[in-house]
């Protein structure tokens, strides 16, 4: 592939730039549904991914994806040759095009200029996987073993229970990068996670709830769970009893109210990593605040224009701080990204201040900034996208036992569940698995069906108190690009109290 | 790799033979699919350096996916095995191997899909020149797109590029061809489907107006990006739009937002994974009045000429027209096979459904079971789910737009949403939801002025909405949204006494 690489400027005209990735994903799982066995699988997955610069008056890219098979790999040189040339020749063929709609529209078209990319380290390097259960050694009838006893012991644990679902899967990915600029890096990931959906019903209401936990380790994590610093979970059978005990407790509370004014809101960690994800990770892609999620995923409300922006503004209280970083554990851990560019901690919010995006190389050199790593596809036949790592709220000082006893009254949100952000990423309004009332810095009543909403602006700079209990969480299933790539990434925080509106049902 | 629908037709009776001959096999199914999805991106910015075209790119796949069922000291074991890359033989014996190997009891399993007594209405359909799109043509559909854009902004004397002119979206294409085969259905059957839409969101983000544009065709030849035109105009007829305080308002529904509340409430409320999972918002409501009476809601996968038909599903069965709701009554559910067999054995069956499901065998129809993913294609690595085709939504006394308008008097009209979700779980049939474009401040029943986007969010109930139906509107548009694999065929519709807030005050100057 570096040879593939190397060669192809010499070989194709007007081509200024070519990378190539190459991804081979080998996997095992298994589902069960009520405690009965539904479904095991195994594969092997081969994909490839190009991208070519081309162009002669004005420079444009053109992409080539592809999923591969163990039977086309004596054949990879010509598929990848056929591949970049393919690539080669939309990139011409929309160069040829940007430069006349440029000519045709005159101030319209001055915008549309050479694709550039921001200069990195050329880099030739080898990550090995961690994993103490290599996934490739799971047999099939374990992983149905294991999630059936987790399903059985989930549907075991209340007689509220209707519906549970467990589901688990293991596995190792490869990736190949390389590029005409001579970078030749080959990384391997283990990955494993577990996924628990359960109903449950009583006189008062039905709840559904859903988790996940994972790891880049191998299948011990479903078997004894992980304590890996910020990142901790029990394994997959205690957490589907946790969880399934959780919607059978809360199916029995009465439901949240609404209130019509601004409380005070004390949210934990695993609620704060789904906060953090939407309010301060997306809009602190540099894709989106450059509009190119216009029509998608959304734009930012930290960057409108070069002329007006939050950089170096106060967006939060001085309190919060907000970073992405690869080198933290979990799922949102790497080395390099998708272009070869080595991941690196990026501030996002420092002490109330906003700070900057993570990017790309394309969108770097837009910007004049140097690229941090953070463009990452989720798969190879995918174009990359620019992707949270691990992002989070940085943790403070306080006990959050204290941070709760020192409210008089308010409500305590406990736990993710479903978000509603708007575009920019302005406003939000998330939902929590429980909701509990504060009275005298004491906990009370349980409540079903709550949440909180806010203007983005007002509640971080509303946060008053940040706990040091950090953790971080694996989130599974975030979708961004056209088509949708979803994607495993981490995000968490600590306790923090603000002030939201609470949220219940509709009547 | 150039893949033929006869080159699949062929390999999947040679792969058949050889797997359903194999020891130990009691029933098998060997499905094959080669899809190839081509995307641009678009991405134009006046005010920020851009490509204009972004991604021009493509995906593609095929090979063979075999669900057989073996015979075990157990009992009937189901497994499921993928063989990418591979429409051989030996292909299929390497997938059935995987399958044997996974295999597992599942007290539930029927049988494979058997014949439903129903007959495919669907064939030579797709558009051979749209299966034929090459990737120049591609970027040129891309271009024409943004072209049309940009002469809708050029015309226009009062935008510059300082004001921020946006034109995002795409065009996608999506080239499809499956063959299947099975032990109940032993006739190789053939499937080729196309389709090519785009969808544009336009701006000027200077004055916070927002616009958006579409098109699906199943041809070729309709194709004019005009989509990108349609945004644009919406996007100026846009500017200077206000806010409106937190209130209930009569509103007037477009298309995306009946689309969205479809792919993102309705279409998941309806399948009958849902319901024997106890978690549908009508759960124990079928035969019962669910909506306003005028409501009629069906899925058509064999209605010619619409963008989301297929002739058969991906478990080889008839595609067709499964109702749903109706005149407000709950009267079907999405399925495939195996949940159309399994709600038979479910002991709760009469108490998740509201009804015994073999008094309403004709509304648990096996039309549904596709493989898609991936953002488009129908895969063979992948066993069938339940998803929607094409959902008709439709009024029995139908109303103009004007009377429409009428009905509301002073409201709101809502253009298009964004981030509809069921907040507090599908069950509970309450969602919440922003107004990003396309939105209208309505008096006396004219539009007199745009809504500010990003400044309204919708909190209200599905079950609320469903029966606070005013009028529905005459013209039902193919409508797609983000990630849905549905198309939806939506009329505009009226609903009373929505509730709505204002929000994102802080971003108003001054503050």
């Amino acid at each position: 592939m570096a040879g593939l690489a190397a060669e192809v400027p010499r070989r194709l005209a007007a081509l200024h730039y070519a990378d190539i990735r190459l991804q081979a994903v080998e996997a095992r799982g298994a589902v069960a549904e009520n405690g009965s066995p539904k479904a095991g699988f195994e594969e092997v997955t081969y994909a490839l991914g190009i991208r070519v610069i081309a162009g002669r008056r004005l420079r444009a890219p053109g992409y080539y994806g592809a999923y591969l098979a163990e039977a086309d790999l004596p054949k990879l040189t010509r598929l990848v040759r056929a591949g970049l040339r393919a690539a080669w020749d939309r990139a011409l063929a929309s160069a040829e095009q940007k430069a006349a709609v440029a000519e045709r529209f005159g101030p319209l078209g001055r915008s549309l200029q050479p694709t550039e990319l921001a200069p990195i380290p050329v880099v030739r390097d080898t990550v090995g996987p961690a994993f103490r259960l290599d996934p490739r050694s799971v047999d099939p009838e374990a992983a149905v073993r294991a999630v059936v006893g987790a399903s059985r012991a989930a549907a075991g644990a209340s007689p509220l229970l209707r519906f549970n679902l467990v589901a688990a899967r293991t596995g190792l990915e490869r990736q190949l990068f390389a590029s005409s600029e001579g970078a030749d890096i080959d990384q391997t990931f283990a990955l494993t996670e577990g996924f628990v959906f359960v109903v449950a019903q009583s006189d008062e209401s039905a709840q559904e709830l859903y988790e996940a936990i994972g790891h880049q380790l191998g299948w011990e994590i479903i078997e004894a769970g992980v304590e890996d610093g910020p990142l901790a979970f029990p394994g997959l059978e205690d957490f589907a009893v946790a969880l399934a005990r959780e919607a059978a407790e809360v199916s029995t509370a009465p439901p949240a109210p609404t209130t019509e004014r601004e409380v005070v809101v004390v949210t934990d960690p695993d609620f704060n990593a789904l906060l953090c994800h939407e309010v301060v990770g997306h809009p602190t892609e540099l894709d989106r605040a450059l509009k190119m999620e216009t029509a998608y995923a959304g734009r930012s409300w930290f960057f409108r224009s070069f002329e007006a922006n939050e950089l170096g503004r106060r967006v939060a209280s001085p309190l919060v701080t907000c970073f992405s970083d690869p080198g933290l554990p979990g799922f949102g851990h790497y080395r390099y990204d998708d272009e070869g560019t080595p991941g690196r901690r990026v501030t996002l919010i420092e002490n109330g201040i906003f700070r900057g995006f993570m990017n790309s190389r394309q969108t770097a050199a837009v910007i004049g900034a140097e690229p941090n790593g953070h463009y990452k596809a989720s798969g190879a036949a995918y174009v990359p996208l620019i992707r949270m790592s691990n992002t989070a709220f940085a943790p403070g000082d306080r006990d959050p036992q204290t941070i709760i006893g020192e409210v008089d009254h308010g409500y305590y949100i406990v736990g993710k569940r479903i978000p509603s952000i708007s575009e920019s990423r302005e406003n939000f309004r998330i939902s929590a698995r429980k909701v509990y009332e504060v009275r005298n810095g004491r906990l009370g009543r349980l409540y079903r069906n709550g949440g909180i909403t806010a203007d983005t602006k007002d509640f971080l700079l509303s946060i008053d108190a940040v706990g040091n209990d950090f953790r971080l969480f694996p989130i599974p299933n975030c979708g961004k690009g056209q088509p949708m790539q979803t994607k495993r990434m981490g995000n968490g925080g600590p306790t923090l109290r603000g002030r939201a509106r609470l949220t219940g049902e509709t009547r | 790799m150039t893949l033929r629908v006869a080159d699949l037709r062929a390999a999947a009776e040679q792969a058949f033979a050889r797997v359903s001959r194999a020891p130990g096999v009691r029933e098998v199914e060997v499905f094959l699919s080669a899809n190839t999805s081509l995307f641009v991106r678009l991405n134009y910015t006046s005010h920020i350096p851009c490509n204009g075209v972004e991604e021009p790119k493509s995906m593609s796949s095929y090979g063979l996916g075999v669900r057989a069922a073996f015979d075990s000291p157990a009992g009937v074991t189901v497994g499921f095995g993928a063989e990418p890359g591979r429409l051989d033989p030996e292909g299929a014996e390497r997938a059935l191997e995987k399958a044997r190997r996974s295999a597992v009891y599942d007290p539930e399993f029927v049988s494979l899909p058997r014949p439903t007594g129903e007959r495919r209405r669907l064939r030579r359909y797709h558009d051979p020149a749209l299966m034929a799109l090459s990737g120049r043509q591609l970027v040129a559909a891309g271009w024409q797109v943004i072209e049309t854009a940009l002469e809708v902004f050029a015309a226009d004397e009062t935008v510059r590029p300082a004001d921020g002119l946006i034109i995002g979206g795409d065009v996608t294409v999506l080239q499809e061809q499956v063959a299947v085969i099975s032990t109940h259905l032993p006739q190789v059957q053939t499937d080729q489907s196309a389709l090519i839409v785009s969808t544009v969101t336009a701006m000027v983000e200077a004055q916070g107006a927002k616009g958006t544009g579409w098109s699906a065709h199943t041809r070729l030849d309709a194709f004019d990006g005009g989509a990108g035109a349609e945004a644009a105009r919406n996007a100026l007829n846009g500017r200077g739009g206000i806010r409106v305080p937190t209130g209930r308002y009569r509103v007037i529904f477009g298309p995306q937002p009946v689309a969205d509340l479809v792919n993102n409430l309705l279409a998941p409320a309806l399948s009958l994974e849902t319901f024997y999972a106890a978690a549908s918002p009508f759960t124990g409501q079928l035969g019962r009045r669910i909506a306003h009476p005028d409501l009629d809601v069906y899925d058509d996968g064999a209605a010619r000429g619409l963008v989301g038909s297929k002739g058969i599903t991906c478990e080889g069965l008839p595609t067709g027209r499964t109702w749903l709701i109706r005149g407000g009554r709950l009267v079907g559910l999405l399925a495939n096979w195996y949940e159309a067999q399994r709600i038979r054995l479910d002991p709760h069956a009469a108490g998740k459904l509201g009804a015994d499901p073999t008094r309403f065998a004709r509304g648990l129809v096996p039309r549904n079971g596709f493989r898609f993913g991936r953002g488009g294609g129908r895969h063979f690595d992948t066993p069938p789910g339940v998803y929607p085709t094409n959902v008709v939504i439709a009024g029995r006394n139908p109303v103009s737009r004007q009377d429409l308008f009428r009905l509301v008097g002073d409201g709101l009209y809502i253009g298009r949403i964004w981030y509809t979700y069921p907040i507090n779980g599908l069950r509970a049939g309450d969602f919440t939801c922003t107004v990003v474009g396309d939105s209208y401040v309505v008096r006396n029943g004219e539009i007199v002025g745009a809504i500010r986007p990003n400044t309204v969010r919708i909190n209200d109930s599905i079950h609320r909405v469903l029966n606070s139906i005013l009028g529905i509107g005459t013209t039902a548009r193919p409508t797609l949204v983000w990630a849905a694999d549905e198309v939806t065929y939506a009329p505009e519709i009226a609903v009373d006494d929505l509730r709505v807030e204002e929000v994102a005050g802080f971003l108003e100057p001054g503050r």
